[in-house]
């Protein structure tokens, strides 16, 4: 029993808890604490989401009629290469990283990342890079407006001629970003490989860091040939070398190579974290055990092995030869297996299970939808002839929309919402998490269908007014942008009264099976501290009655003094 | 393993088999909507590709069907009351079924492959192509190349932000692209500065245009009419703009549109950028920086692109 | 407070954590050498898919590469990794003097290699925008370089350090780090002196 007015421990929490006066100044500083850094990627990523989200609705503002009318061109190219570039490098790479903070040594039992300096490091480039980013805007030449795949030679025309040019800007962003995340991926990599709790060997892990550390080990192959591409890209820009510039000899196709060689697995970089998520949520919103873990951990990195031999697929008409579309086609359409692994996976963990419709639980429903059904489209856009079609049309912007807004992004609220009480204290409210959902499934069903049709009609992407024949679905999609665009206010509103008073959360609301539940809402600095539990069993025991470690009794009453 | 239980329940597997059937009827009914979703079929390519695009579009139904019946039927009837924290059975998988859901998939994928490259076979449309230097000395030797192409071909010259079509046969050139149906046609495509898209939507045909390459590329229009061109890859400020006609005619109707517009002098071809250009100098280049529109191409008939179009 | 669990010993690190930490180092730098080679690997196939695609490779006036000093400077590089895994020996022999004289001389033939890549640029006819030869030449070499150069900063450093008592009781993984990476920029110079020098004509 202490006088205290709150447990000791909490001192060196991470979050701010009533009574502790400065513990908010820790998400300002230079700090090493994994909990603090995963806090602020999460943040600097919202903030960016509603940078590019603004920017999105600038463009659906100028489609919704065919006319150019609402800016001018040389803005909306602008406009639509940040949207991407913000969206991409500022927005999800970050927010996933910060997830992985959160996540990866609570639930291995981790005291910390394996190199929490590098850590910190990697996170406050982004800020940084962001900044570089955002300050392009007041160039005289106006930001990058060659979209975020920056194709020589017409990323490389330059027309002010100046040194210091939106584009060469944004290839020093992008390459900032890609250090970053070289650093990030070493330190999860490193600590999954080597930091776990006794007793959770590799096929005790919970899917979530399986999944991660396929998708950090596609970071580690792919950027270094992203990088490689950046570089050169900036030499013809600013040097006049001409790797991609024809009259000296050079070759744009190459330039393309180079860059969907890393990009293509930035997709799986994007969306393996997510089908963690999914695995690990869908088992505990149904107090059910992951049907087939042994088939789901594997097929992470079956998708890495065939994620790496895809990327033609990208660039079908470019005019490489047959048989490299052939094979790109065959390769590409057998990712859908291991996929389809886990998807069946999902379906058979709910089937039969006791489901509550939470609003985790209710953002993992809609994503399995949405991302089923960009799968199917996926399957389309491998098949060589229909893609010749509809390549650079807005089929494919539709597509991967689904894909990333559908199903990525709904995860990841799937994953904040789950989590929001074990790292900060406090539940969220449920009403407005629903109504998140709702506005969310609706708002984006509502904008990237319509894309879908008119990629078939054949609209291309990329465009800043089209032929009146394609008005009816732009005008669907701008208004479904506009109610998505909306529906990030009832989460802002959430995030943020909940974190500053909302109910104080119990330990384990979900009553869910992982190491992370084991500690106190939230953490302490070290986690576990000195007493890291030695792990018994595999992740979802649901319903067998084997705890997950020893001694669990002891790690489930952790309860604070009420202040 | 806790695997789930494997005595066979004949009422599940009536009703599984029922509503597979009724997918199957729904998958196919889509399968024929799918057609109505894409353009008029104006060449031999396209009723490949719809035909490949039907199919996908039966699979795609019927999977993206079955897994929101699966899922429309446990948020149904496996819901947990709202204080249950009790936990369900502990089924942690099923050997032979996963291996099933694995193989099978599998197949279908190297089965809609096969299927795929025979149509790619069949569609065949990609010739050869060459590396060429702009403004080598070795060119200049012999002139420009586009005489000393084979006659049926049609040079393709893409610019920032306009389309020209050249026939050296005849020593024609325009903005509007017109084409004998039912004959094979030979292009030439070449870009002057840099990646552009030769696409024609009710063709089902599209290829990038690389600077520093001529490509090579062969089609058959079947349909007469008038059809949009569109620049498929992102080439600069008024890339939305470059747009051009293709007029698809009768061989006599061709021969005496050939004959006509040779007999025209050289004037300046259609470039909506160039318009759109001096507006917006005119107007104080409000804006971020961007590159000159190319002048218009000095062809003997310019056509139009605002007359409507079929696709 | 309930918990049955016994109070957190605060501050007190085990020289095993350290142990264990170091190890992590190792294991990091490992991984990080392996994402590293990616970036060597994929300018290696652009300069393959440049040379073999290019109608006129080499730019006017130029005959080809001289091979014979880059042939000496590689056999200086090659035994550079041979002197490095000496001073290596030396140190796991606890002969700390004999450990610095071999990584000095490691260092030297590492300048050596510098210097002559140095004299080499600065007699070329052909500068990094003379077409994708110069191009990707420079950017090969400049690329090594740099990283040459990281190595012969990152053994400097090391043999500052080799000077503070007690500095390696913990291990030496800075040392096999470091011995790691001149590895590994020595295997890079073997394959570009392969694609650059060997392989002139195709």
């Amino acid at each position: 029993m202490t006088t205290a007015p709150f447990d000791p421990r909490v001192l060196k929490s991470n979050a701010p808890v009533p009574g502790a006066p400065d513990n908010w100044k820790r998400f300002f500083s230079f700090n090493t604490d994994a909990k603090v850094i995963g806090i602020q990627y999460i943040s600097v990523a919202i903030f960016f989401l509603l940078v590019g989200g603004l920017l999105a609705m600038i463009m659906r503002g100028e489609l919704i009629t065919p006319e150019n009318d609402l800016v001018d061109r040389t803005v909306y190219n602008g406009l639509y290469t940040m949207h991407g570039t913000i969206m991409l490098f500022m927005f999800i790479f970050p927010i996933l990283n910060g997830l992985n903070n959160l996540l990866i040594p609570t639930m291995i039992g981790a005291p910390d990342m394996a190199f929490p300096r590098l850590n910190a490091v990697a996170f406050w480039m982004v800020p940084v890079f962001g900044f570089i980013l955002m300050a392009s805007f007041i160039l005289p030449g106006g930001p990058a407006n060659s979209g975020w795949w920056s194709y020589p030679p017409v990323s490389t025309q330059n027309p002010l001629g100046h040194l210091i040019s939106g584009e060469s800007m944004w290839l020093l962003a992008v390459a900032l970003s890609g250090v970053s995340s070289i650093i990030g991926a070493l330190n999860f990599v490193t600590t999954i490989i080597r930091m776990r709790a006794p007793g959770m060997t590799f096929f005790r892990m919970p899917i979530f860091i399986w999944t991660v550390w396929a998708a950090q080990t596609l970071q580690l192959i792919g950027l270094p040939a992203l990088t490689g591409g950046a570089i050169m890209l900036l030499f013809d820009l600013v040097v006049g070398t001409s790797f991609f510039q024809p009259e000296g000899g050079g070759d744009p196709v190459l330039y393309q190579h180079f860059f969907w060689f890393y990009s293509h697995p930035a997709v799986y970089v994007i969306i393996l974290p997510v089908f963690g998520i999914f695995s690990e949520l869908f088992s505990a919103h149904s107090r059910k055990p992951l049907f087939g873990y042994l088939f789901v951990a594997l097929a992470s990195f079956a998708i890495v092995f065939l994620g790496l031999i895809v990327w033609v697929h990208h660039f079908f008409p470019s005019g490489v030869p047959e048989w490299m579309r052939n094979l790109f086609m065959v390769t590409t359409m057998l990712i859908s297996v291991p996929t389809g692994v886990k998807v069946f996976a999902w379906l058979a963990t709910i089937w039969g299970g006791k489901i509550q419709l939470n609003t985790p639980m209710l953002f993992c429903l809609g994503g399995l939808f949405n991302f089923v059904f960009a799968g199917v489209t996926g399957i389309m856009l491998a098949t060589v002839p229909i893609d010749i079609h509809v390549n650079n049309t807005y089929f494919v912007v539709g597509h991967f929309h689904y894909v990333i807004y559908g199903a990525a992004v709904m995860g990841i609220f799937a994953a904040i919402y789950h989590w929001f009480s074990k790292f900060t204290g406090r539940m969220y409210y449920e009403g407005l998490g629903k109504l998140h959902f709702a506005l969310t499934f609706i708002g984006s069903n509502l904008n990237f269908f319509p894309m879908h049709p008119l990629g078939l009609m054949g609209m291309p992407r990329r465009v800043s007014s089209y032929d009146p024949e394609f008005t009816f679905w732009n005008v669907v999609a701008s208004l479904g942008s506009f109610l998505l665009g909306v529906s990030i206010i009832p989460f802002l509103l959430n995030m943020i009264s909940s974190w500053v008073r909302g109910p104080k959360a119990p330990q384990n609301p979900w009553q869910a099976i992982g190491l992370e539940w084991l500690l106190p809402s939230p953490p302490p600095a070290e986690n576990f501290e000195e007493n890291v539990p030695t792990v018994i069993s595999g992740p979802y025991g649901y319903g067998t009655g084997k705890p997950l470690v020893e001694n669990q009794a002891a790690y489930e009453n952790q309860q604070f003094q009420e202040v | 393993m806790t695997s789930s239980p494997s005595r066979i329940n004949f009422p599940a597997v009536a009703i599984v088999s029922a509503w597979t059937g009724v997918l199957v009827v729904i998958s196919f009914w889509m399968s024929r909507q799918a057609y109505h979703w894409l353009p008029v079929q104006a060449s031999t390519a396209a009723p490949l590709v719809d035909g490949l695009f039907s199919f996908e579009t039966a699979l795609a139904t019927f999977v993206v069907c079955w897994v929101v019946s699966i899922i429309t039927w446990v948020v149904l009837f496996n819901r947990a009351d709202k204080y249950d924290m009790s936990d369900a059975e502990p089924i942690e998988g099923n050997t032979r079924l996963e291996i099933i859901w694995t193989v099978i998939p599998a197949l279908i994928v190297f089965g809609i492959a096969f299927y795929a490259v025979r149509v790619n076979q069949q569609l065949a449309v990609l010739g050869p192509m060459e590396h060429i230097h702009r403004g080598s000395p070795v060119e200049e030797v012999g002139g420009y190349v586009g005489d000393r192409l084979p006659s049926e071909t049609v040079e393709v010259i893409a610019r920032q932000w306009s389309w020209e079509f050249r026939y050296p046969k005849a020593n024609v050139s325009s903005t509007e692209l017109h084409l004998p149906v039912d004959k094979p046609v030979t292009f030439r495509l070449v870009s002057e500065d840099v990646i552009h898209g030769f696409y024609v939507p009710a063709f089902r045909l599209k290829q990038d245009i690389i600077p520093g390459r001529a490509i090579d590329f062969n089609l058959t229009p079947t349909r007469e009419g008038r059809y949009r061109l569109r620049d498929s890859m992102y080439s600069g400020t008024w890339f939305a703009t470059n747009q051009a006609d293709v007029v698809v005619e009768s061989s006599d109707g061709f021969q005496h549109w050939l004959e006509q517009a040779a007999s025209q002098p050289l004037q300046p071809g259609l470039s909506d950028a160039v318009q759109e250009y001096d507006q917006r100098q005119q107007a104080g280049a409000k804006g971020w920086a961007t590159v000159r529109p190319a002048p218009r191409p000095q062809v003997n008939v310019p056509g139009s692109n605002t007359l409507p179009h079929e696709a | 407070m309930t918990s049955a669990l016994p109070s957190p010993d605060h501050g007190q690190g085990s020289a095993a954590a350290h142990g264990m930490h170091a190890k992590h180092n190792l294991t990091g730098f490992i991984i990080f050498l392996c994402s590293e080679s990616v970036i060597f690997l994929a300018f290696f196939s652009g300069y393959a898919m440049l040379k073999l695609g290019a109608l006129d490779w080499l730019p006017a006036g130029v005959e080809g590469l001289e091979w014979q000093t880059p042939l000496i400077n590689t056999i200086v590089l090659v035994s550079s990794s041979g002197t490095i895994y000496l001073a290596e020996r030396e140190m796991g022999r606890q002969n700390i003097w004999g450990f610095r004289a071999w990584w000095l001389v490691t260092m030297a033939l590492g300048a050596y290699f510098l210097w002559g890549q140095a004299v080499e640029w600065s007699g070329l006819k052909f500068g990094f925008t003379s077409g994708t030869f110069g191009g990707t030449f420079y950017l090969l070499t400049g690329f090594h370089g740099l990283h040459v150069l990281t190595g012969v900063v990152l053994m400097a450093l090391m043999l500052g350090k080799s000077f503070i008592t007690d500095n390696y009781k913990g291990g030496e993984q800075g040392v096999q780090a470091t011995s790691l990476f001149w590895h590994f920029v020595d295997v890079i110079w073997i394959i570009l002196f392969v694609l650059l020098y060997v392989w002139q004509r195709s």
